[in-house]
């Protein structure tokens, strides 16, 4: 038993560490990708990595007028999100904390960090935080349905909500071609972009302008607190798009943990490459699409709410 | 690793044009403008005709492969560009569906309920039937293309949405001989694509003289009689 403890304690440390330092560089290639596609030339692929370090060493300015939420927010987002990313095997068929709680508390720290933006958001009281934390609001409503039904629509293919026996049981099958999980995918695909602030949802690469959404809410933010947030969320980027490989696309992994060290290296790499595949696909993808106006969002995400949907229709038939 | 396929088997390929087809109508049902339902309906003929011609394959009926062929051609090029051709002159304001009778929110979830309802009929009444794989599969996505075809007619207000619901529903239709009846003789299947591309030059002419009547698809403004 304490081999195996300590096992879990070593890919657990591991993931934490490939994550927290694999995430910027996902960032970095997605912007890189965006620009070539874009036919700019981009910064390097290490970009984030300078920002991120400039920005930690950087002083804060902090509102007078803000409370104890605008200063804690960037930490309890940072941890919840690394917490998250910690129950989602990433890199071998397993979740280091799936004894603790399976994908539905994965969903529910990711709705913990939201939660938090969204009140520092309206927390330090400028106008753009407001305008942003509603739009937020109004998204994140549609996309936890979505999400959830997606969830549902996997748990009920792979049986169970456990991540560990989720992702054994998708690599044990390879990819499925079934009209559950293909509509489940098509839903995944649609409430990543919109979990991750991407296009037609959001754009990533705003500052100050009047369609953003997430900015919007940190425009208060500098300095460390900056920092920790934009880290967080590349790492929920590489995390959820580790998932979706994971779960729909499980080529090349183990389907246990127990498969050798070989098998288990060719499962990491293999998942490292098909999230930046996924990610070049995404950013590719950005470059195709402009900002939809706010009020057709909802549609986009009632299309991804409608796709699961008969991804359980397709289950109980 | 997981069970390495050597080929993609037959079932997987007709799972994945059945989902194709069923997500290019709600292609239709969730875009807002004519060029948006225009490209959904060309996937859609697009699949189908795949579709149709892998039922070909398998039952190695020729007249199945000029169907096909015939499809292809007429649906998901012909119609399109004739289409295109005659709308090119009405202004771009008719070609957006703003207000429609039924949100396009709701119409998304009314068809998946669609889809449920049909498969569910589909299931009950063919149990006893002894079919096979392709009508299995087929016909249940046959009928929800019929129902959401006939959903998207009802619930739209602009007239260019009527044309294009009743060519999914023809599309439904069609699915359904090909995949039942595997191979209708092909004298029919012309002369059901004849009537198509009549029905849609028709219907694209009337809308024609609509929009330089009335300067409105609007077919709610179509309701009311008028004596002068």
């Amino acid at each position: 038993m304490t081999a195996q403890a300590l096992e879990v304690v070593a890919i657990g440390a591991l993931q934490l560490v490939a994550v927290f330092a694999l995430a910027p560089l996902l960032t970095g290639i997605m912007r890189k990708v965006k620009a070539r596609t874009q036919k700019r030339i981009g910064a390097s692929v290490f970009q984030p990595y300078y920002d991120l370090s400039k920005l930690w060493r950087k002083d804060e300015v902090v509102s007078d007028y803000s409370s104890w939420i605008f200063r804690s927010t960037p930490w309890i987002v940072a941890v919840a999100t690394i917490t998250a990313a910690l129950f989602i095997p990433v890199f071998v068929p397993l979740s280091p904390f799936s004894a603790a709680g399976d994908v539905l508390l994965v969903l529910g720290l990711l709705a913990l960090a939201r939660f938090f933006t969204m009140l520092a958001g309206i927390d330090a009281a400028s106008a753009f935080g407001g305008i942003g934390t509603s739009r937020e609001m109004m998204m994140s409503s549609l996309i936890e349905p979505g999400l959830f039904l997606t969830i549902f629509v996997v748990s009920l293919t792979f049986g169970g909500t456990n991540l560990t026996s989720l992702v054994s049981a998708a690599a044990r099958t390879g990819i499925v071609i079934a009209p559950t999980m293909l509509f489940g995918l098509i839903s995944f695909l649609i409430i990543i972009f919109a979990e991750t602030g991407r296009l037609p949802f959001d754009n990533p690469a705003t500052h100050l302008e009047l369609t953003m959404v997430h900015e919007a809410m940190l425009l208060e933010y500098s300095g460390r607190s900056l920092a920790l947030i934009e880290w967080s969320q590349s790492t929920k980027q590489l995390a959820l798009l580790a998932l979706l490989a994971n779960l729909f696309l499980p080529l090349g992994m183990p389907a246990s943990i127990d498969a050798g060290l070989l098998p288990l290296g060719v499962g990491a790499l293999m998942t490292l490459a098909k999230v930046a595949l996924l990610a070049m696909a995404v950013a590719y993808v950005e470059t195709r699409v402009a900002k939809w106006r706010l009020f057709r969002v909802a549609d986009l995400l009632t299309a991804a709410i409608a796709s699961a949907m008969v991804g359980m229709i397709f289950f109980y038939l | 690793m997981g069970e390495m396929r050597t080929q993609v088997p037959l079932s997987d390929l007709l799972t994945l044009s059945a989902v194709g087809l069923l997500v290019s109508t709600f292609g239709v049902v969730v875009r807002r403008s004519f060029a948006g339902w225009l490209s959904a309906y060309r996937y859609q003929s697009i699949i189908l005709a795949g579709s149709t011609a892998v039922i070909a394959y398998e039952t190695g009926v020729w007249e199945i492969y000029a169907a096909a062929a015939l499809t292809l051609a007429v649906k998901a090029v012909v119609i399109p560009r004739l289409l295109v051709r005659v709308t090119g002159s009405v202004r771009d304001e008719f070609k957006i569906e703003a207000n429609p009778f039924v949100s396009v929110r709701l119409s998304l979830l009314i068809s998946t309920l669609l889809v449920a309802l049909s498969y569910g009929l589909v299931r009950q009444t063919l149990a006893s039937a002894n079919l096979d794989v392709f009508a299995v599969t087929y016909l249940p996505v046959s009928v929800s293309l019929f129902f959401i075809g006939l959903f998207v007619m009802v619930s739209r207000r602009m007239a260019l949405n009527q044309v294009v619901g009743l060519l999914i529903i023809e599309n439904g239709l069609f699915l359904f001989t090909t995949a039942l009846t595997q191979g209708v003789s092909l004298i029919i299947e012309v002369g059901i694509l004849a009537d198509i591309l009549v029905g849609v030059m028709i219907s694209a002419l009337l809308l024609l003289r609509m929009s330089q009547t009335f300067d409105s698809f609007d077919i709610a403004s179509l309701e009311k009689l008028k004596d002068d």
